[in-house]
């Protein structure tokens, strides 16, 4: 089996988010992975950042279009 | 990068303004205003203002109209547009295109808003102290928070969140390589958790004259 390069605490925490985003793959995410099996803290700052993730986009709320804001738009395009 | 278009309407783009021909004007339509709702979402949570979203979308549209013939991808519209928009805001405010001195940025990569909870305990009985911590801050503070974000971070931070780009498209928006759009949006959280932590001082949720040392 091949050896997988082992992560640091700091190495980890620097992964998170693009973890949490699934951008990871390949040997980066099964170092990621090893490193959370054993490190109990990282498991919790993990979850925190997913928690925080979650809670910002919650709280972002809608921003629907305004009813007369394409005509505007289609107005500017004639103008142009 | 730019794959969606010829360099997102960049100043490279010729500017074939109203000369559009009919039919390239339809097809434009048809294929940028269903994205109208998106677009304005974005421009709104990343200028903070209705007023101001819907004049940057105005400016969106139009320059976009101009670099049409240029889309060599219409299937990607949207994230051309966003690529537009993006070109428009950092235009707008030079000083937002670096990636700024953030104090120390190693600083930045260490900081972690759940050490800081943990160590302060502002909620000594509960058995949810970062949830609970969380649960402080109203929409408004939140996007306070996100708006003290320079744009560098804050936009491809909002295109997670509000329009959940992969990776690879926020490379394509942002022109830039995958490591970096992966440095900006670590830092950009960084920074998030760094500005909600000031707002609970502000209010004080936290009394830092109480942190333990160590």
């Amino acid at each position: 089996m091949a050896e997988t390069k082992r992560v640091t605490c700091a190495d980890a925490m620097r992964q998170f988010f693009a973890y949490l985003d699934r951008a990871l793959s390949g040997e980066p995410l099964e170092a990621l992975e090893a490193h959370l099996e054993e490190c109990l803290a990282c498991c919790d700052k993990l979850a925190f950042s997913r928690q925080l993730d979650a809670f910002v986009k919650g709280r972002l709320g809608e921003a629907p279009l305004p009813p007369r804001l394409e005509a505007r738009i289609r107005q500017a395009l004639d103008r142009a | 990068m730019g794959g969606a278009g010829s360099g997102g309407g960049g100043e490279g783009c010729s500017a074939v303004g109203s000369t559009l021909d009919p039919g390239a004007r339809r097809r434009f339509e048809e294929l940028a205003l269903p994205h109208l709702a998106s677009v304005y979402r974005l421009a709104v949570r990343l200028t903070g203002s209705a007023q101001d979203a819907e004049d940057l979308l105005q400016e969106t549209y139009l320059k976009a109209m101009r670099a049409f013939p240029g889309l060599r991808e219409p299937g990607r519209v949207r994230a051309w547009l966003f690529q537009i928009l993006n070109r428009l805001v950092l235009d707008r405010h030079r000083g937002g295109a670096r990636e700024v001195a953030y104090g120390d940025l190693g600083e930045l990569d260490r900081f972690s808003l759940y050490d800081l909870i943990s160590d302060e305990d502002p909620f000594p009985y509960s058995d949810r102290l970062h949830e609970d911590f969380l649960a402080q801050f109203d929409d408004e503070e939140v996007r306070r928070a996100l708006l003290a974000l320079p744009e560098v971070y804050r936009l491809p931070l909002l295109l997670v969140y509000v329009e959940e780009l992969s990776y690879k498209e926020l490379a394509e928006v942002l022109g830039c390589p995958i490591g970096t759009v992966m440095s900006r949006l670590h830092r950009g959280r960084k920074i998030l958790e760094r500005e909600l932590w000031e707002c609970a001082k502000r209010r004080g949720l936290v009394k830092p004259w109480q942190r333990r040392s160590g």
